[in-house]
């Protein structure tokens, strides 16, 4: 048996993509949140489910309260997503390897038709962003005509989560293959990033030091990691801002 | 522009396609539309795998973003904002994102119905999300529907026909004010509840009584410093939250040298408040006082003699009805006066009072202390768009009061209503439902079976925007003119028509001067004859030598603008002269508690059919898929009651029952409601969901003729019941809840 001391955290710079949030700016108007069920195909559930909790968002805004009226203050927003770590604490505990580390992107993937719903990846996410599909969601016709070619459609008992948009990661890397050179930084971007109207989304490589979403992070100079303590090592920089 | 097109970057930026060739090659309209394949078959001019991308206008509000639409063997896959665009530039917010579910809605007309007023469009059954729900099938074909509409043009006097349009879209609206001034009907009337709301009438009324010119005022947020909001929801809903939202983004750049500060007045924390630096929780109906007195103060701090406008107001008086104390008062006001770049936002519920205008008035003034008019960081008026003569607003409830009124007293023989909801977004105290009988024949066309097409004599679908030619004016936001254009990314799903060929078709069979009216072959004709003028109009952002290039283009880019600034600099010679009226606003009703309806940030006017936008959490309560009704915990405390606890909410026009939300940042005395819910019809996700707000407003009105939306005050009655809400945020340890101390 291992005791607690004598587990070795990982404290390497690891990642590839990454995301900086600027929490200063972000006015919690949700058009990520929608953008993200667009492009992903993740499903509605209704009234009654999401009031179990079950709602199916891969990234929500936290809002938190402070102080009392009329000192109450709202806490700056803040976009809550799967931190892509670097050292997963949903990995480990997965019996069927269906969440894994992936070698060459440097994210945390999910593996659907590996899935079979123990949820112990989504106990064990110290960020709370993983969801899990309850039912078979319906999506009556026509709505399905809207279903994005690049991205599965989950089912019942499947664990879910954000992934970076990995589909336009490929896309965009498959183009650049394609025409001999390499991906622009700002070439594309995610489905939350692009639509974001205040652009407090920015995504890209954290491993390239001149790519945006690197310069921004030096720039500010006091974002913060969430729960780093964990040694999670999480990919997404937030800058409490105010 | 280069003529050097790779195949791929034609397919890529044109969004053409099939489309354009089609215009190029002169084709009938039915050519013009991507057809939708089933995945096993290829149109040519697809690659396998490969999406086309499609410059579009987003009609989910009137603000006018631009769109471009992925699609995929014809169908519309995802929406994202138009990069080109001035406007948006490349963003778009939620509803924007959500509009495919609007074109994919499983609750649509399909077809062109005639219909017995009030009954059903679609068969509902018990569970939304399980059951079937049946649309009600189309009886009549095209042909005797366009006779139709002929036959009611011609059969009726000019002044016995009119039309009432929504904000969107703008073509269609030109199209029927050309008719109505070369034949003599009834100039067409727009409404939208959006602009209910923002109290647009009382705006642009506000700047024309302190400016002499008519216009939608302009505030540059993104160039200021220290920005005051009286009211104005500028981070949600109000006149063009994309662009108000890039200047927030701008307000607080963290390059900037000193980060910029909004400070929010209202009775409420909305989600824009949220973000401000200060909430000042401003008694209800005292916003002109407060305005007025951080003018004097400035004023004084920095010397001289007082100028007419601010010499009326006592600060102290001002401190003590609104209940903010004068130290606060004197701290804004140093803070306004040394700026570099203040700004004064009146807007939304503080305009919405029975002194709406006076507010309005005074916070506009504000801004000569600050002396920002024309200036960087200041208040401008909007650019006109390239085809706007003047700025056009929707009608204020007054004027639809008076329209209502006509329809009652039968003096309207036949309505023709396009775009808007009125029976769902009218307060229910102007009885439009009721005055339809005065009508003898309401000619819908609404895309989805909502409660006014319930009440129509004959429902003939438009398209749904994806599906749609067009152009909007870009009324506010950019500051170049614009004119965003529409084009069909996908074909009809359904036996749809454009409102416009409809109109041309019916107007060439009722003759005379109907036909010379519009003497159009079809839509897009007639969209190429408003478009047209722009090509001998200078700073273009592309220009072309013929008509047919130039269409291509506009389709390509997704509409035409200008490169240079055209705000205009308003005219303020005599502002600090006029003498402003310090007073409070009057509320109606018996009630105790100040009532704060406000827009849905996420839903909004017509976004209650589309299931993505109901699953979105509210920005501050957190609360989806229905409403509810915001109150301050202490007072809850005092009244005995938790969330979830359903009261009876009652006004001097209404009543609603709808459960408790216990809102932290609401002032004790003001009650908030959202609107959005509450809808009898409008498909299986909207209806019988929560309730309308609207239905507890009275018939009072401002100077400027808005409705005093936000001047009435209300009862709260227990009922014993139960309702729970959905909520993102867990009710866990939330006042207790879940740990044993529950109150």
């Amino acid at each position: 048996m291992i005791r607690p001391e004598e587990i070795k955290m990982s404290t390497e710079e690891t990642g590839k993509w990454g995301m900086v949030i600027d929490q200063d700016i972000c006015t919690g108007c949700q058009a990520c949140v929608a953008a993200c069920a667009m492009e992903n195909n993740i499903t509605f559930v209704g009234e009654k489910d999401s009031g179990y909790g079950r709602s199916m968002h891969w990234i929500r805004i936290e809002r938190f309260w402070e102080g009392e009226y009329p000192e109450v203050k709202m806490t700056p927003n803040q976009p809550m997503l799967c931190q892509q770590c670097g050292s997963a604490t949903c990995e480990p505990v997965c019996p069927a390897f269906a969440t894994v580390h992936s070698q060459a992107e440097q994210l945390n993937l999910q593996v659907y038709n590996r899935c079979v719903g123990t949820r112990y990846c989504a106990n064990n996410c110290p960020y709370q962003v993983r969801s899990f599909n309850w039912r078979d969601y319906k999506r009556p016709e026509p709505l399905s005509n809207q279903f994005n070619p690049d991205v599965t459609v989950r089912r019942r008992g499947v664990m879910e989560k954000c992934t970076f948009c990995i589909q336009r990661i490929h896309k965009a890397q498959d183009t650049a293959k394609s025409e001999g050179r390499e991906v622009v930084d700002g070439e594309f971007t995610t489905a939350c990033a692009q639509a974001c109207p205040a652009s407090a989304i920015t995504f890209g490589r954290v491993d390239d030091p001149e790519s945006l979403v690197s310069q921004l992070a030096r720039a500010h100079g006091h974002g913060v990691k969430h729960l780093e303590e964990l040694g999670t090592l999480p990919n997404v920089t937030y800058f409490k801002g105010g | 522009m280069s003529n050097n097109f790779s195949r791929r970057d034609f397919l890529k930026l044109a969004g053409v396609g099939a489309a354009t060739s089609a215009i190029l090659t002169g084709c009938g309209p039915a050519s013009r539309y991507v057809k939708r394949e089933p995945y096993m078959l290829m149109p040519e001019y697809n690659y396998n795998g490969q999406s086309t991308y499609y410059a579009t206008t987003c009609r989910e509000c009137a603000a006018g973003c631009g769109l471009v639409v992925r699609t995929s063997q014809g169908r519309a896959i995802k929406a994202e904002g138009n990069a080109n665009n001035p406007l948006n530039l490349g963003k778009t917010c939620a509803r924007g994102q959500a509009t495919l579910h609007g074109l994919y809605n499983p609750n649509r007309v399909r077809g062109p119905i005639k219909h017995k007023r009030g009954d059903r469009l679609y068969e509902t059954a018990a569970d939304p999300f399980e059951d079937e729900f049946k649309d009600a099938d189309s009886n009549m074909n095209w042909d005797d529907a366009t006779q139709t509409v002929a036959d009611a043009l011609k059969k009726y006097k000019p002044s016995e026909i009119a039309f009432l349009m929504g904000t969107t879209s703008d073509h269609l609206f030109d199209l029927v004010a050309d008719l109505s001034t070369q034949t003599g009907i009834t100039p067409p009337v727009r409404f939208g509840a959006l602009s209910m709301f923002e109290s647009r009438a009382t705006l642009a009324k506000a700047a024309e009584n302190l400016f002499g010119e008519s216009g939608l005022p302009f505030f540059d947020v993104g160039g200021a410093q220290v920005v005051f909001s009286f009211g104005a929801n500028f981070l949600e809903t109000w006149l063009s939250p994309v662009s108000y939202t890039r200047g927030f983004a701008g307000l607080r750049e963290a390059q900037k040298k000193q980060r910029g500060k909004l400070i929010q007045f209202e009775s409420r924390m909305s989600s824009t408040a949220g973000k401000a630096d200060e909430w000042i929780p401003i008694r209800p109906g005292t916003e002109a006082l407060v305005a007025l007195a951080i003018g004097r103060l400035a004023l004084e701090m920095r010397g001289g003699p007082l100028p007419r406008a601010f010499s009326d107001i006592d600060p102290e008086d001002a401190a003590s009805k609104s209940g903010i104390k004068i130290e606060t008062l004197q701290k804004l006001a140093e803070m306004f006066a040394n700026s570099t770049g203040a700004l004064a936002i009146p807007g939304g519920a503080a305009l919405g009072q029975s002194n709406g205008l006076a507010v309005a008035e005074a916070v506009l003034t504000l801004n000569a202390v600050a002396d920002n008019f024309g200036k960087p960081g200041g208040v401008f008026f909007s650019a006109l768009a390239p085809n706007q003569a003047m700025y056009q607003r929707p009608a204020s409830v007054k004027e639809m009061q008076d329209f209502t009124k006509k329809l009652a007293d039968g003096k309207i023989k036949v309505l023709f209503v396009h775009g808007v909801n009125p029976v769902f977004e009218l307060p229910a105290v102007l009885e439009f439902k009721k005055a339809l009988d005065g009508v003898e024949q309401v000619i819908s066309f609404a895309t989805f079976p909502d409660e006014t097409a319930l009440e129509a004599d004959f429902v003939f679908p438009d398209h749904h925007g994806l599906e749609s030619w067009g152009y909007q004016r870009v009324v506010t936001g950019s500051a170049q003119p614009v004119l965003s254009g529409s084009q069909p990314v996908v074909s009809p799903f359904y036996d749809t028509r454009a409102t416009a060929d409809v109109l041309i078709a019916a107007a060439q069979l009722a003759g005379g001067k109907f036909a010379s009216a519009l003497p159009f072959k079809d839509e897009v004709e007639f969209l190429q004859s408003k478009v047209a003028p722009l090509m001998s109009e200078a700073d273009g952002f592309f220009s072309a030598p013929d008509i047919n290039t130039f269409m291509a283009y506009f389709q390509q880019y997704g509409g035409w603008w200008k490169t240079t600034d055209a705000r205009l600099v308003p005219t303020t010679a005599d502002i600090f002269n006029r003498s402003l009226k310090a007073t409070e606003a009057e509320f109606a009703g018996e009630g105790e508690f100040f009532f704060v309806p406000f827009v849905s940030p996420t839903i909004a006017e017509a976004g209650a059919n589309k299931p993505w936008l109901q699953e979105l959490p509210d920005p501050t309560t957190t609360v989806m898929w229905n409403t509810w009704v915001e109150i301050n915990p202490v007072t809850a405390e005092e009244l005995g009651l938790v969330d979830d606890d359903v009261v009876k909410i009652v006004s001097e026009a209404g009543e609603l029952e709808l459960p408790v939300y216990r809102y932290p940042a609401i002032r004790p005395d003001t009650i908030a409601i959202p609107f959005g819910q509450g809808h009898t019809a409008y498909g299986r996700y909207a209806e019988g969901r929560g309730v309308n707000p609207t239905d507890l407003l009275g018939g009072h009105f401002n100077e400027a003729g808005d409705l005093a939306f936000a001047g009435m005050k209300v009862k709260i009655e227990k009922t014993g019941k139960k309702q729970p809400l959905s909520r993102l945020e867990s009710m866990m340890g939330v006042y207790g809840v879940g740990l044993g101390e529950e109150k």
